[in-house]
């Protein structure tokens, strides 16, 4: 009786209709605490993927406190109350798997990739770090030293490391989005252990929190383990903060100059564009296709290959979960300008906004979104972290299957229309990075 | 209501598994069979051998070809297979680079190419017309300037862009302490090699490698054999094949005591640190397997250098290390950024590590998580289709087993602590490693003396050139070449026509060692004969002669005498040679004019000369007076001083030459210019 109950609440994916070889079939639950379950079900290779996805991203922190989720994710490696410090890492290697973890703007996600006989260990794991993670100040300690050390290896001390924050402290003047999962160092050395402690119980609770099991798996079994370690955690009491904020339109061009170690030029274009997901923003991802995938798109051919301005260039829709950015990024050559560079963009840019696309170019695009399509299906983990995605962002984790369709129903008018509407001067902010003078 | 009831008895299952010990870690269930598919083979008529996995879970197929010549020493067109390898997909006789481009792109396919390499795939719909394309482009490419000129500025702007890289910086430096100047290895492109190479030798190289017999191709993905093989022998079965010529090097050896080498980046916030040295570590050996769970222990992953440095003291986002099995030569590389001023005690924490591993058997717990972390690893691999083919491909290429992975699991589950202990032992040598850092030298240079055995830092640039720091380096007037300072030179010296008239030349200098007075005599004559005699109190203790061809080095006294091979003899060739600096183009050195330095407070331009062999040695000329007052090579510095005129030519009459860090000062006692020398003077045996 039970059980059947139980089921009602099973959502089973038909398996009918247009089936083909790379449909992707999964059952999907909510638990009474409120964790979402996810089960994709693939024997071919005697390895799983158990993954977490937790909702939360630097846009869930306080403007005092950036970089708090990333830290969270450092802290998640410390240790539980039945895992002692550094055991997650050497757990996980030794029943022969992988184990890590990332941070966005919206999510903040955990695996570990493991040989299939050991599906029951990764849950456990799993949830000892839900149910009484240890926050103490020697990991805090350890952790701060740690993420300093990360943020100058990827963002300080690399060329071109600090684009992407530059360009979103410029684009965003409410939204959370003006800074970055790795945040300022400061926040972190300021917070209390009790911050820490408080933000693990308010975004680390079942109801923030999607299980997304994929590989070599008996789903009856597998939801048997699942209930015998994750039911009895209780859902979460804080309220989960998420940032309505809407950011008002840019309304004109912002532009600056950084002076970086580089040698070459670079320009930078980021055009604020609608959420993820959007029809617009469909139209948009398939607009890249056409300007910068691949050596016959338009800035590749035009900008690098036959005017020889740049070494690089490349554009691509930021994926978020709120409005986000369509960013262009270009590398001069050498004895190029950034002026010179970025005119040279902006001449693609108002051709395929006055001139649109030819017929050849949109069956292009739609050829390419079904080859990503498909090759984005190749590996059990990166099922499981779209099926997570679809799931927590859309509330609907058959977008698996059905999103190409979302992509089908994009017609060369719309790619037009959206160029014109977004890709337009007072929408967009630029920046032109030169060489320091030595 | 009923909602309330339904929620109250959903609850109940889950009361019953509330009571679990979530102290206990669960159990592996039983172990998984691992299976290892065949990949199906075949060899078409011109020599290519091609590896089939069929497998249709998805609609895709990949296409990977190898070319296996032998690595090359490219020395001045450093960059040429490379830049080669890019051209492929520039054109063909049938399609231009935007046809190529635009029918690749159309089906959503992508094809890359490098020097040793080409990988396409595509929707496995596409088969036929991929194919078509790659066959195109491997058998009927067609190159061009205008796309060499392209391929070359992109090039060089890249190059430009890699000075800021700590990580490219530190791996250019490293490939050429680690393998030397000489080795195919130990090179990296510049600008001035790229610059040199041109359309033909591009022609030439393609003409010369890119050939099936030499070539394996895996097939990967939705195919069937007996579909593919006859798509392929249409198109690929008309690749002509060509013997394709081999080459063989001197294995590269780790240094003789440890090094220590900066390259000051003066913006950096960390120093990228590494701890590296050559080792003979062939691939598909029982050696490779016991280096890979060593190396497993150390750095490869969460391991000791992990927790060492991150976990306990927080220098590090990250700390790794590496261990490479090759057919020619591997090496070992531990490698971590840290904020400056944790540099020394990085290094002394890698050291340590190193030295603990060498020195202490391994706990059978570390032991066992790393052999289990491996063992899973493989298992992991396995989803992906091409594992199967490049185990395929690594048997057919490196000569291993036809079971040697299906024996991997089992031979890996055999390795012991003692295992370990003696792969360590025979492969890490931290007393004979190269330290290598680039970051901030006025903050980190001083503490890392100490780990240098002879408490020397090398300076190198962004490129890897050495340099002396206490000499900064301005740029030469407008205008002026390495040629003119040359030809001031000589002009300063006598003048080209007196120099080419000097046939032989006999200089007697003494030099005072230990107390004792030692005579160094040196005949020359042209165009390339010399001998080198040392003696003391009338005893000749040490003889070199050069015939023009052969060279011996003799100890008269004990009766040794060995005859001088490769890099030696030509280094004794150049050094035999009469009055190169009259025409240094004819002998292929390759001179840079790099700009002025104060040498004893007073300037003189430098010139960095490179020989055919790779020998690179750095002369300083007087800016003044236009003489030659020090040349710095591989071997050590000499100093000219005090020149004086013998019949109208200008000889230094004091030579100071550094050796193993004593000077030794070598004073002209006499000159003799055409005595006549007879050739049997300069016989070899």
């Amino acid at each position: 009786m039970n059980r059947k109950l139980l089921f009602t609440l099973v959502l089973i994916t038909s398996l009918a209709g247009t089936l083909r070889a790379q449909r992707i079939s999964f059952e999907e639950y909510n638990m009474p605490n409120g964790m979402h379950v996810i089960l994709h079900q693939d024997n071919t290779t005697p390895i799983v993927a158990v993954t977490i996805t937790y909702h939360v991203g630097s846009k869930n922190e306080n403007p005092n406190r950036t970089g708090f989720a990333h830290f969270m994710e450092h802290l998640m490696f410390e240790g539980s109350e039945n895992i002692g410090r550094g055991e997650f890492f050497k757990i996980a290697q030794n029943a022969g798997g992988q184990i890590n973890a990332y941070t966005s703007h919206d999510k903040t996600f955990y695996y570990e990739l493991l040989p299939s006989n050991q599906l029951e260990l990764g849950l456990w794991m799993e949830s000892e770090r839900l149910l009484h993670l240890v926050i103490d100040s020697i990991g805090v300690e350890t952790q701060r030293s740690v993420v300093k050390e990360e943020r100058s290896a990827r963002y300080d001390n690399q060329p071109y490391g600090s684009v992407i924050e530059e360009i979103f402290v410029r684009a965003y003047t409410n939204h959370p989005y003006k800074w970055l999962p790795i945040g300022s160092a400061q926040y972190i050395d300021q917070a209390t252990l009790q911050e820490f402690q408080e933000f693990h119980s308010t975004y680390y609770v079942p109801q923030n929190a999607t299980l997304c099991i994929a590989g070599d798996i008996d789903v009856a079994k597998t939801k048997e383990l699942i209930n015998k370690y994750f039911a009895d955690i209780p859902r979460g009491r804080n309220t989960i903060e998420r940032p309505n904020i809407v950011e008002p339109p840019l309304g004109r061009e912002i532009r600056d100059t950084i002076f970086d170690n580089i040698q070459l030029p670079a320009v930078i274009q980021a055009y604020r564009i609608p959420a993820n997901g959007t029809d617009d923003a469909y139209a948009l991802s398939m607009l890249t296709n056409i300007m910068s995938q691949g050596e016959s798109s338009r800035m590749y051919k035009s900008i690098v290959d036959q005017q020889q301005k740049a070494v690089a260039v490349f554009s691509f829709p930021f994926p978020l979960e709120d409005p986000g950015l369509f960013l262009v990024f270009g590398i001069a050559n050498m004895g190029v300008s950034a002026v010179e560079l970025e005119q040279a963009i902006n001449v693609e840019i108002e051709k395929v906004l006055t001139e649109g696309l030819t017929d050849r170019e949109f069956q292009k695009a739609q050829n390419m979104v079904e080859a990503d399509f498909i090759n984005g299906l190749s590996s059990v983990a990166t099922i499981a972290d779209k099926l997570a995605d679809y799931h927590t962002f859309f509330n609907d984790a058959n977008l698996i299957n059905t999103e190409i369709e979302k992509y089908r129903r994009v017609t060369p008018q719309d790619i037009q229309r959206v160029a014109r509407t977004y890709l337009v001067e007072n929408n967009r902010v630029v920046l032109h990075y030169l060489p320091k003078q030595q | 209501m009923k909602n309330i009831i339904i929620s109250i008895l959903l609850l109940i299952p889950f009361f019953t598994f509330s009571q679990i010990d979530r102290s206990i870690r669960p159990e592996p269930g039983p172990a998984p069979q691992i299976n290892i598919a065949d990949a199906q083979s075949f060899t078409l008529n011109n020599g290519l051998q091609v590896f089939v996995v069929e497998n249709s879970k998805l609609p895709t197929v990949s296409f990977s070809f190898i070319f296996d010549y032998d690595p090359l020493l490219e020395n001045e067109l450093c960059g040429l297979s490379d830049i080669t390898g890019q051209m492929l997909k520039t054109g063909t006789k049938n399609r231009t680079k935007e046809q190529i481009d635009d029918a690749i792109d159309f089906i959503g396919a992508s094809i890359s190419t490098s020097s040793g390499s080409l990988y396409a795939s595509a929707l496995s719909k596409h088969t036929d017309i991929l194919v078509e394309i790659i066959a195109d482009i491997l058998i009927n490419a067609k190159f061009t300037q205008e796309e060499l000129d392209k391929i070359k500025t992109q090039t060089i702007s890249g190059l430009a862009s890699s000075k800021n890289s700590p990580e490219e910086i530190l791996e250019r430096l490293r490939k050429k302490l680690v393998y030397g100047n000489n080795h195919p290895y130990g090179q990296s492109p510049t600008e001035e090699t790229i610059n040199n190479i041109e359309l033909d030798d591009c022609i030439n190289f393609y003409t010369t490698y890119f050939r099936p017999n030499i070539s394996y191709l895996a097939v990967v993905g939705d195919v069937r054999i007996d579909v593919i093989k006859p798509i392929l022998e249409r198109y690929l079965g008309l690749w002509e094949k060509k013997e394709v010529p081999t080459h063989t090097y001197e294995t590269p050896q780790a240094p003789t005591q440890t090094r220590v080498a900066i390259v000051d980046r003066p913006a950096s916030v960390q120093s990228s640190i590494a701890v590296a040295f050559p080792v003979t570590l062939k691939p598909g050996t029982p050696e490779a397997i016991r280096a890979r769970v060593m190396n497993g222990i150390l750095g490869g992953g969460s391991a000791r250098l992990f927790y060492n440095l991150r976990e306990t003291h927080g220098f590090t986002y990250g700390a790794y290390s590496s261990l490479s099995t090759d057919k020619l030569i591997g090496n070992f590389n531990a490698s971590t950024d840290v904020r400056n001023s944790a540099t020394d005690s990085a290094v002394r924490e890698i050291l340590y590590e190193i030295n603990r591993i060498s020195n202490e058997p391994v706990g059978l717990e570390e032991l066992n998580l790393h052999k289990n972390e491996l063992a899973g690893g493989f298992a992991l691999s396995l989803e992906s289709p091409s594992t199967i083919a490049r185990f395929a491909l690594s048997i057919a290429q490196y000569n291993l087993p036809a079971d040697y992975y299906k024996n991997y699991l089992r031979n890996l589950d055999a390795i012991n602590a003692t295992d370990v202990l003696t792969s360590a032992t025979n492969l890490l040598s931290p007393d004979n490693a190269y330290i290598i850092v680039v970051g901030k030298a006025d903050e980190i240079a001083d503490k890392l003396k100490n780990f240098s055995s002879d408490g020397q830092i090398n300076y190198y640039d962004e490129e890897g050139n050495w340099y002396d720091p206490a000499l900064k380096i301005t740029p030469a007037p407008a205008g002026m070449t390495a040629e003119i300072v040359i030809e001031n030179y000589i002009n300063a010296i006598g003048g080209r026509s007196r120099l080419s008239k000097m046939k032989d030349i006999s200089l007697k200098y003494t030099a005072l060692i230990q107390g004792m007075s030692v005579n160094f005599d040196i005949y020359q004559k042209s165009p390339n004969k010399m001998r080198i005699e040392i003696a003391a109190s009338g005893m000749i203790f040490s003889k070199q002669v050069f015939d023009g061809e052969k060279g011996i080095s003799e100890v008269p006294m004990t009766g040794q005498k060995e005859e001088l091979e490769d890099d030696q003899l030509e280094s004794m060739r150049y050094q035999a040679t009469m009055n190169m600096e009259l025409n240094y183009a004819q002998y292929g050195v390759n001179l840079v004019l790099l700009g002025i330095e104060n040498i004893n407070e007073k300037p003189a331009y430098k010139i960095q000369l490179t020989y055919p062999n790779g020998d690179e040695t750095f002369d300083y000329y007087d800016v003044q007076s236009g003489l030659k007052i020090r040349s710095i090579s591989e071997s050590g510095q000499t100093e000219y001083a005090e020149y004086k005129a013998f019949k109208k030519i200008l000889f230094p009459t004091i030579m100071t030459q550094e050796l193993q860090g004593q000077n030794l000062q070598l004073e002209l006692q006499t000159v003799g210019i055409n005595k006549k020398l007879k050739d049997d003077f300069f016989k070899t045996n």
